[in-house]
């Protein structure tokens, strides 16, 4: 399927939890509200037509103007075709459900955006630490305005200065 | 330099043979500065110029120095690449396994002082002299084979000006 035919099965199936955004790359971005999240999961895996069997990678983003959401890029090898899909997760305490009960593989993806963003992710089987050391406390280090022991922020250039 | 030099100085003949009398701190040093065996360091980039170096083109071999997985049988600790936080604790604890005389050699601007991860960065150590002294710098992003070539004459320049009370305190000796 190309990338109308997928936004339109999927706008028709799910409506008003789909937003899509514009985009020129050539796979669709779709946002889907957190309701209907692990749904559209399951349909995506599930659908004959999207077959969307496995997950590239699972990501936190968290925007300058201190929005939370996650980003999954889907890959179907049956169809060779490639979906992006992104929620928007609430503003203070982002929580969102577990995708693992859908793809395997998100597992490890959850407990990294777990640990570098403070992304809740309900139900996960093993919400352990994956990457820092094991006596980390210093909050979430990707977060935006993070500092933390040893950290040296990139000066600014265009204010001039040393170097 | 070395006694190797100085070698013919050195022999005493005597009826039925010869000796070679010298000092035991240049004998001691001549020792450690030849047989380097180093610990196989590689935590990033700089590892495959190290790869490169003790392979047939420039040769470690004919320094003396031949890799060793263990840090028991190893003299020389080549720290070849990124230090994370959480590696450093393990390079901590490698450098406290290896035997005396032990030396290091942090190759590259990442083991140097960071590197490129020097600014906004959550997770690199800024120099593997933040958990180890450090004898011998090469600054490189990564160096060439040839500067690790020379960062290893001047470890070697190092170990033979070394003095045998430098030895006998518990302090460290490098």
């Amino acid at each position: 399927m190309n990338k109308e035919q997928i936004e339109n099965k999927i706008t028709q199936k799910f409506g008003s939890a789909i937003e899509i955004q514009k985009t020129k790359n050539p796979e669709p971005f779709i946002y889907v509200s957190i309701e209907k999240y692990i749904e559209v999961c399951e349909f995506l895996k599930t659908d004959p037509d999207m077959c969307f069997e496995y997950l590239f990678q699972l990501g936190g983003v968290h925007y300058p103007d201190d929005r939370f959401e996650i980003a999954l890029t889907l890959s179907s090898h049956k169809h060779k075709h490639e979906l992006v899909l992104k929620v928007k997760l609430p503003h203070d305490n982002p929580k969102a459900p577990t995708a693992t009960t859908v793809w395997e593989a998100a597992n490890w993806y959850e407990r990294e955006a777990m640990e570098l963003f403070g992304i809740q992710f309900e139900g996960h089987p093993d919400p352990r630490p994956l990457l820092l050391y094991d006596d980390w406390n210093y909050g979430y280090p990707m977060r935006k305005g993070w500092t933390g022991p040893d950290f040296i922020p990139m000066p600014d250039k265009t204010k001039g200065g040393d170097d | 330099m070395g006694i190797i030099e100085k070698a013919p100085l050195y022999i005493e003949k005597f009826p039925g043979g010869s000796v070679v009398t010298t000092s035991l701190e240049s004998a001691l040093n001549w020792s450690r500065a030849s047989s380097q065996w180093y610990l196989l360091f590689g935590l990033a980039c700089c590892a495959i110029e190290m790869m490169a170096t003790g392979a047939s083109r420039y040769d470690f071999d004919r320094l003396g120095m031949f890799f060793r997985a263990s840090p028991r049988q190893a003299d020389l600790m080549m720290v070849c690449g990124t230090v994370t936080h959480k590696m450093g604790k393990r390079v901590k604890i490698l450098y406290d396994q290896m035997a005396e005389p032990k030396y290091v050699l942090a190759m590259g601007g990442c083991a140097t002082n960071g590197g490129p991860f020097y600014y906004d960065c959550y997770s690199v150590l800024k120099g593997v002299d933040k958990v180890i002294p450090v004898d011998v710098y090469i600054p490189g992003c990564p160096p060439r084979p040839e500067s690790l070539l020379q960062g290893c004459l001047k470890m070697r320049e190092k170990i033979y000006s070394q003095k045998l009370k430098d030895f006998a305190s518990d302090s460290k000796m490098v």
